[in-house]
């Protein structure tokens, strides 16, 4: 593969995350079945109900790595592209580029949750747990922003540079 | 030793060059002594190590460790979930069928590929890697294992996993009653051995990363 076609994949899946950001936090990821109550919970949401069973220290570790990372990640991936082929920042834009490969893989706890849950709550009609489609759209973004940093390789940042041979 | 000498050459007698895989740029080749590592001038990225002779030890220990820890961890239920007198258990894969047979198979193959496939064949790389080192020997295709080690580093996301299962825990407490099963404890030591492997692996420089100054 190409810088240039390395370079269009990864803008590519950049702005599929920026589209499907907002439907994968607004959209339910899961429903959860108790007896006289079916409750449908979006990724906030089930932040807001850890939290509100006064379990704020986990509820913490939900949102940062499942609104805050991917987050982040847009925002880091946003401004390595806007200053792809400058020499600004260079050292910078590196340390960002393996700070975002290092905590990518948080934002998946909220999909693994999900495979937990399901798996667990099958018990018919006194506790069940369901996914909805928003969790189509939560995996496709962890997906989106876990390929554009991937397909964005370091050396592309040097590109426009003079080589630094040691 | 003569500083001439340090120099590993090619057979045309130039210098020879390695790529630094992050950042693309070239840095001359030169022996090290044990233990010694070479790093990148521009981005200071790990190029080459030496190792001496026992230090794929811990490795292959620890990779050996995190395999069977992972078909243990597979193989045991992880939570136990009562509410009113009903009650189920769940393997890891469970949850990979669950979200298959509602139609959710994208998400199911998601996390098959982090939680088992992933974390199975980088522990089993890792372990290759190791063995062919320690007992001194040039095993076939090591150069290939160690790339599909680099790539598969990322996408082993067993730790997380880990972390959700605690999460879930927590979740599930507000339904009905849960209690930890042995296979949460063997994800949490396959956990830690495959930390313990990432830490113990220092990739050396592949064939592929070396070059011939013109």
């Amino acid at each position: 593969m190409n810088n240039h076609t390395r370079i269009a994949l990864s803008r590519s899946f950049l702005f599929t995350a920026i589209v499907i950001y907002v439907p994968a936090n607004i959209i339910p990821v899961m429903s959860i079945t108790l007896p006289g109550q079916v409750e449908n919970l979006t990724v906030l949401g089930g932040v807001e109900e850890l939290y509100n069973s006064g379990l704020a220290p986990v509820a913490g570790v939900v949102f940062l790595a499942s609104i805050v990372v991917p987050f982040l990640k847009i925002c880091a991936l946003a401004w390595l592209h806007a200053l792809h082929g400058t020499d600004r920042h260079q050292a910078a834009r590196m340390a960002v580029h393996g700070f975002l490969i290092k905590i990518g893989a948080w934002a998946m706890i909220d999909i693994f949750l999900l495979s937990v849950l399901t798996a667990v709550g099958q018990l018919g009609v006194l506790a069940g747990v369901l996914p909805r489609e928003g969790a189509l759209f939560f995996s496709a973004l962890i997906v989106s922003t876990y390929f554009s940093a991937e397909v964005y390789k370091p050396s592309l940042i040097w590109q426009e540079s003079p080589a630094h041979a040691q | 030793m003569h500083a001439g000498s340090m120099i590993p050459t090619t057979p045309s007698g130039r210098p020879e060059w390695l790529v630094c895989s992050h950042c693309g740029a070239t840095c001359r080749d030169r022996l090290l002594s044990p233990g010694e590592h070479l790093h990148c001038g521009r981005c200071h990225a790990h190029v080459k190590s030496t190792h001496n002779g026992g230090s794929f030890h811990p490795l292959w220990a620890f990779s050996s460790a995190g395999i069977i820890s992972l078909i243990l961890a597979n193989t045991h239920p992880i939570l136990h979930f009562e509410v009113a007198g009903k009650s189920q258990q769940n393997l890891v894969i469970t949850g990979i069928e669950a979200l298959w047979n509602d139609g959710y198979g994208i998400i199911a193959v998601q996390i098959f590929i982090c939680t088992i496939a992933a974390p199975a064949l980088y522990l089993s790389a890792l372990w290759y890697l190791a063995a062919s080192r320690t007992l001194g020997t040039h095993w076939p295709g090591t150069d290939l294992v160690a790339r599909t080690a680099a790539n598969l580093e990322n996408l082993n996301l067993l730790p997380v996993f880990a972390v959700a299962c605690m999460v879930s825990v927590v979740k599930l407490q507000t339904i009905g009653t849960v209690t930890w099963d042995s296979g949460a404890l063997w994800i949490a030591i396959a956990s830690l051995f495959t930390l313990l492997s990432m830490q113990a692996h220092k990739p050396e420089s592949p064939d592929s990363n070396r070059g011939e100054m013109r």
